[in-house]
């Protein structure tokens, strides 16, 4: 049976067991040679594993895009006890998910991925830290862990190398913010999901007051096809800065929406177009949001000479994020969904920062009353000005999240506003 | 050697310790940077945003209260960014504030009215309802007013790392987000849940004792010493209309740190007593008037009051007739009196030829300790001076209610001088035998009705003075309330019928004298000077806690 | 624009939340996956390193269950086994507890405060900020409609109407017969597929207005 979500010109590296339920069980895992990276990888000194992974150049999958094996190398050399990797498994950043699929189509990929990550870094223990909605990708995964286990891939002297690595899959219960790295730790350590004030990193002190490396699902996953061709291979794909393939969660008014998995730097418009079947007939495109709910909004004109690679997107106007590509036809009434956007930023503020917990909320509020045609020109001066009071204000980046699409689409879709603002003043709603 | 860190804030170099904050070296210099969720007493969790200056070189604002200082940093607090930044904070604080402060008890010593008018928006921007929570009774004395709270959370780091009672949490998250207790179990019984409405920034938590009693710009503010037991906490008294209103703790890092235990804090209305012995009078002798029926039946059963010189002069000549015929001396002290009052009562005794002196003092079993600073405890002596009397040769009687072990006096025949006890256990014969009663203290005795004379004396909260904690240290304290009638320093009462009797004329003119006599006449408190004692106290020689204290 | 739209035809699946084309809605979890691979966790965690997942699959909870016995105390001391401290199995226990209760009530808070020895205001606060904890007592069934954003471009809105119509609830609340409660929820990860519906533990996907029905009477009869 086909994956419903394909097309001819995804590079299927991560996703190429998807749509086969044998690719779950640990027998199909091997059949498609999985765990090999794995022996390899234990074969190698840790120091080796970083290099190859730094020369893959591979980068971050959760949405900032930094360099995976820098971050590995920021753990302590000498190991003076005990030494977590933190898997975020928490994908709630609306837009994106591929993490569920990667989860419930391939878990071994991830838990290879997992404990060569743990071998390079010297964790003792692996905490997949997963969604608490994930109640079927995580029993997926819990099997195929005990899976593991039972065949020696995981716990005490994996495959004779003297190396013991224990994994847990641990279950969160609905909190956005948790998918921010030191919320996530917090969240794990049995604490409300605050984000925590950096330095010190993780690295130095994390889980458990232990030096810590927290990686994206997507990123875990590719690293057994790196250990296994090498980062030279990984660099075939992708653009200089931003090698490799990289799964885009296209959802919103496409004919085909779905998880593809394309090289970086593939041009938008043709990501729209050709692969996913383009828009819905009759209709043109209005808006883009390129990285899931928390970057800049892309108008259309934006989107033309778009490509999808880090630095691509950026110059475009917005940021990659996770690659979650939210596509709105000229059907889309924008500011009811940036309303939307913003009420799930405050729903999910975890409201220790002031400018955080009382503007995502103020925003709303305001942005409710626009919509509903009682705005005003001047509101749209104070989303501005809260925006920029909450950029860069916050200990995480929630707050600077909430603010992006609302001062975006102020600066790009400033007639909607005006065109609801009017209407309200028309029938003296205001 | 401390290795030290030189950096420039607004334009001026200060060196501090390394490891300071940004935050701490401006305050060092008296440049105060607005802040709620920083305390120098917990935990720093950067969230209140309203610390963020601008460091030379970061590409965002930095909170200063995590911050460390670094050598040749460049901070600026007063740049366009870091004031913009704290605008806009206070105008996200005062979105869903209910700005009443004209019913609110914190204001007038309120941070966020303060910074509002220091650099606040003149005018708010939002059109929204805000959101209503209203009032929570926490249990205790505490009450909470949701509405007002600033979300800075130094509450709850203060039950969690202070008091270690962890009551308090957050509740819920983001905007919803509310402090609160375990549904309805309060803080009630917590033995330092008082400290959490001084932290208090604004007046999200305030004390039911001292709802709407005062307005915070009414109330003179001195500096004194805890009354309450032998821990000699560092508080202000809080006065309006010669009343003590409230007491609050006051730095002292080697006593209290910031904190005081609730037992203290509740009492001071004993400060504020009426029934006051307001002036001098001679006893009736062995009068057989008066029936103890209360302060107003007594003090009508007595003669007229005289004048300090008269009472005095009667007094002395009693005494040089009993010292005459070689009558033995003894006395009852208090250990709510100072040090002077004390080491003249010493003096005093010593003149007429030595005799015991003892005191009683209320005493409990319970230690309350503060875990979160252990040598803050709430100690078994109920009473701030049983060391100083310890000091000064005097013994403890009597049980832990400060009651009876006077048997031996009862009908002791010499000269007998009782200050600052009330007696108010003993028979109203108490003292009849005695050739000489001399009564000192700040209230008339209800129960006595054989005292030769009665002297009105001040309270520790109307004079100066000194107290010995626990540890033997010597704390200073200062007047706060204005003294009622004639009543004096007991010292000074003392030290006039002394020279009186041994026609000796040097009598201290001040506290500070009286001091200096005690410093000079004991060798444990030698080389203390009045003047160096300061707010922080000084360690008599060779301190040695007292055992049980 | 839509030139290329056109030859796409149809989208070739409905419901991929069951791991491929199950058509509509009316396929049983073991019908889809086989029960082998893809069962229900067995109570007392099997392995314990998947002890502290959450599979909430039961529909009848009780909540006077005792916290914990039998193989569910097996599995609350299988989860404490794998954290270095025992405060991290704070969230699995409460999850453990909603499986069996169906929700946090105070009292369970208590509970769970007691076994873990952690203070109880401590645990209202946690449990107070995961919004998957209900604090009160809900329907057998749980429908949490998505009216995010990718969701909501294509109708997420009309769906909850739909639920909401078709229940006779209001958001939030319990119907009459206490079997459904409705809420809103955010992004659930599934927005390729929208409108992505959660009911209890199972994904319901391309949901429209229209399919509520059918789901309703599925949940009614088959009570899964």
């Amino acid at each position: 049976m086909a994956f419903p979500y394909e097309h001819e010109r995804e590079v299927r590296i991560l996703s190429r067991g998807w749509g086969d339920p044998s690719a779950r069980t640990l027998e199909g895992w091997k059949a498609l040679g999985g765990y090999k990276a794995l022996e390899k990888s234990l074969s190698m000194s840790r120091e080796a594993v970083i290099d190859e992974v730094k020369a893959s150049g591979l980068r971050g999958r959760g949405g900032a895009g930094f360099p995976t094996g820098l971050k590995w190398s920021f753990m302590p050399k000498e190991k003076t006890g005990l030494q977590y990797l933190c898997c975020n498994a928490d994908e709630s950043e609306p837009g994106t998910f591929k993490d569920r699929e990667l989860l419930r189509w391939s878990p071994h990929q991830l838990i290879e991925g997992c404990l060569i990550a743990a071998h390079a870094i010297q964790a003792d223990h692996v905490f997949i830290y997963c969604r608490g909605e994930f109640f079927e990708a995580v029993q997926v995964l819990a099997r195929a862990v005990e899976e593991a286990y039972a065949a020696g891939f995981i716990g005490e002297n994996i495959l004779g190398s003297g190396i013991s690595i224990d994994i847990t899959v641990h279950s969160g219960a609905g909190a956005y913010i948790c998918g921010e790295e030191t919320a996530l730790m917090n969240s794990l350590e049995g604490r409300r999901g605050l984000p925590r004030v950096k330095p010190p990193f993780p690295a130095a002190v994390g889980a458990f007051g232990r030096p810590t490396t927290i990686n994206n699902v997507e990123t875990l996953c590719a690293i057994p096809h790196i250990m296994t061709h090498g980062g030279a291979w990984y660099r075939e794909q992708g653009t200089e800065k931003s090698p490799g393939t990289k799964l885009f969660c296209v959802s919103g008014h496409v004919v085909r929406p779905g998880n593809y998995e394309l090289p970086l730097g593939f041009p938008l418009m043709e990501l729209i177009h050709d692969v996913c079947g383009g828009l819905r007939p009759g209709r043109t495109l209005k808006a883009v949001i390129p990285g899931g709910s928390s970057v800049p909004i892309m108008n259309a004109a934006e989107c033309e000479a778009c490509t999808l690679d880090y630095e691509g997107v950026v110059e475009a106007g917005s940021m990659l994020g996770c690659a979650s590509v939210i596509i709105m036809d000229d059907s889309t009434n924008l500011v009811k969904q940036v309303r939307r956007m913003v009420d799930f930023y405050a729903h999910e503020s975890c409201g220790q920062c002031t400018p955080c917990r009382e503007g995502t909320q103020w925003m709303a509020r305001i942005l409710r009353r626009i919509e509903e045609g009682r705005g005003t020109e001047e509101d749209l001066d104070t989303l501005l000005d809260l925006g920029d009071q909450m950029t860069g204000t916050t200990i995480c980046v929630l707050s600077d999240s909430a603010a992006a699409p609302v001062a975006s689409s102020i600066a790009k879709f400033r007639d909607d506003y005006l065109a609801l603002i009017r209407r309200g003043e028309r029938v003296g709603a205001a | 050697m401390v290795e030290t860190v030189t950096l420039t804030i607004d334009g001026l170099e200060v060196t501090v310790p390394k490891g300071t904050t940004i935050l701490q070296a401006a305050e060092a210099m008296g440049n105060r940077i607005p802040h709620y969720c920083y305390h120098p007493g917990l935990s720093a969790p950067a969230q209140c945003r309203l610390c963020l200056v601008e460091v030379e070189g970061a590409p965002k604002l930095q909170a200063s209260c995590v911050t460390t200082v670094t050598p040749g940093q460049v901070v600026h607090t007063q740049s366009e960014s870091a004031k913009t930044q704290r605008r806009g904070v206070l105008e996200f604080y005062l979105k869903n504030h209910p700005l009443d402060c004209p019913i609110c008890d914190q204001s007038g010593e309120c941070k966020l009215q303060d910074y509002v008018h220091e650099e606040g928006r003149p005018k708010g921007r939002s059109r929204e309802p805000k959101r209503v929570l209203g009032r929570d009774d926490f249990g205790g004395d505490v009450l909470f007013y949701g509405d007002r709270c600033v979300m800075c959370t130094r509450c709850v780091r203060f039950m969690n790392e202070q008091a270690q009672d962890p009551r308090l949490t957050v509740v819920e998250r983001g905007n919803r987000s509310v402090i609160d207790t375990f549904f309805e179990e309060g803080v009630e019984g917590s033995p330092y849940a008082g400290n959490i409405v001084d932290i208090c920034p604004v007046g999200a938590l305030v004390s039911k004792d001292f709802l709407h009693k005062a307005r915070a710009w009414d109330l003179d503010r001195i500096p004194s010493i805890c009354p309450n037991c032998s821990q000699g906490c560092n508080i202000e008294l809080h006065v309006r209309d010669n009343l003590v209103q409230r007491l609050k703790p006051r730095d002292n890092p080697d006593v209290n740190q910031h904190w005081m235990c609730d037992y203290g804090r509740h009492r001071y209305e004993w400060m504020n007593r009426s029934g006051r012995l307001l002036l001098p009078k001679p006893g009736e002798g062995r009068h057989a008037g008066g029936n103890g029926a209360g302060d107003i039946a007594l003090a009508q059963s007595l003669p007229e009051a005289g004048s300090w010189e008269s009472v005095l002069g009667d007094l002395a000549d009693l005494l040089v007739d009993a010292r005459a015929e070689g009558a033995e001396v003894r006395a009852v002290a208090s250990p709510f009196a100072s040090n002077e009052d004390l080491g003249a009562l010493r003096r005093f005794v010593d003149a007429l030829g030595g005799g015991r002196i003892v005191f009683r003092s209320p005493r409990t079993d319970e230690e309350l300790p503060l875990p979160g600073f252990p040598k803050l405890v709430r100690r078994r002596d109920l009473a701030p001076n049983v060391r100083g009397a310890e000091l000064l040769q005097m013994s403890r009687v009597g049980s832990d209610d400060a009651t009876g072990g006077l048997d031996d006096l009862v009908g002791f025949e010499g000269i007998l001088v009782v200050m600052g006890d009330d007696l108010d256990d003993m028979a109203p014969d108490f003292g009849a035998a005695a050739r000489v009663f001399a009564f000192l203290g700040p209230q008339v005795p209800r129960q006595l009705q054989a005292v030769t004379c009665l002297l009105p004396t001040v309270t520790h909260a109307e004079t100066e003075g000194t107290f010995t904690n626990f540890e033997g240290r010597v704390q200073r304290f200062w007047p706060g309330l204005h003294t009622h009638g004639e009543a004096r320093p007991a010292w000074q009462v003392l030290d006039l019928v002394a020279a009186a009797v041994l026609g000796d004329g040097t009598v201290p003119e001040s506290a500070a004298e009286a001091f200096q006599r005690l410093a000079d006449d004991h060798a444990v408190f030698q080389g203390l000077r009045y003047e160096e004692l300061g707010t922080r106290g000084a360690l008599v020689n060779d301190p040695v806690p007292l055992p049980g204290a | 624009m839509s030139e290329t739209s056109s030859s796409s035809g149809p989208v070739p699946f409905r419901n991929p939340g069951w791991a491929g084309n199950t058509g509509a809605f009316d396929l049983s979890e073991e019908q889809v996956r086989g029960d082998d691979y893809v069962g229900v966790r067995p109570a007392d965690g099997g392995h314990a390193s998947g002890a502290a997942t959450y599979p909430y699959m039961k529909v009848e909870k009780s909540p006077e269950a005792p916290l914990f016995e039998g193989p569910y105390r097996e599995r609350f001391d299988k989860i404490l086994s794998r954290y270095p401290e025992s405060r991290a199995a704070l969230l699995p226990a409460l999850n453990l507890a909603q499986e069996l209760r169906g929700h946090i009530s105070p009292e369970t808070m208590r509970e769970v405060a007691v076994l873990l020895d952690l203070p109880e205001a401590y645990v209202r606060g946690v449990t107070s900020f995961y919004t998957m904890y209900n604090k009160r007592p809900v329907g057998r069934f749980l429908i949490q409609v998505c009216t995010n954003i990718s969701c909501n471009l294509c109708g997420g809105d009309e769906v909850l109407a739909s639920f909401l119509k078709h229940t006779g609830t209001e958001l939030g609340s319990t119907s009459a017969d206490g079997d459904f409660t409705v809420t809103e929820v955010e992004c659930l990860a599934a927005c390729g597929t929208p409108t992505a519906v959660q009911i209890n533990s199972r994904y319901y996907e391309n949901v429209t207005p229209d399919s509520v029905p059918a789901i309703l009477e599925r949940l009614r009869k088959k009570g899964e």
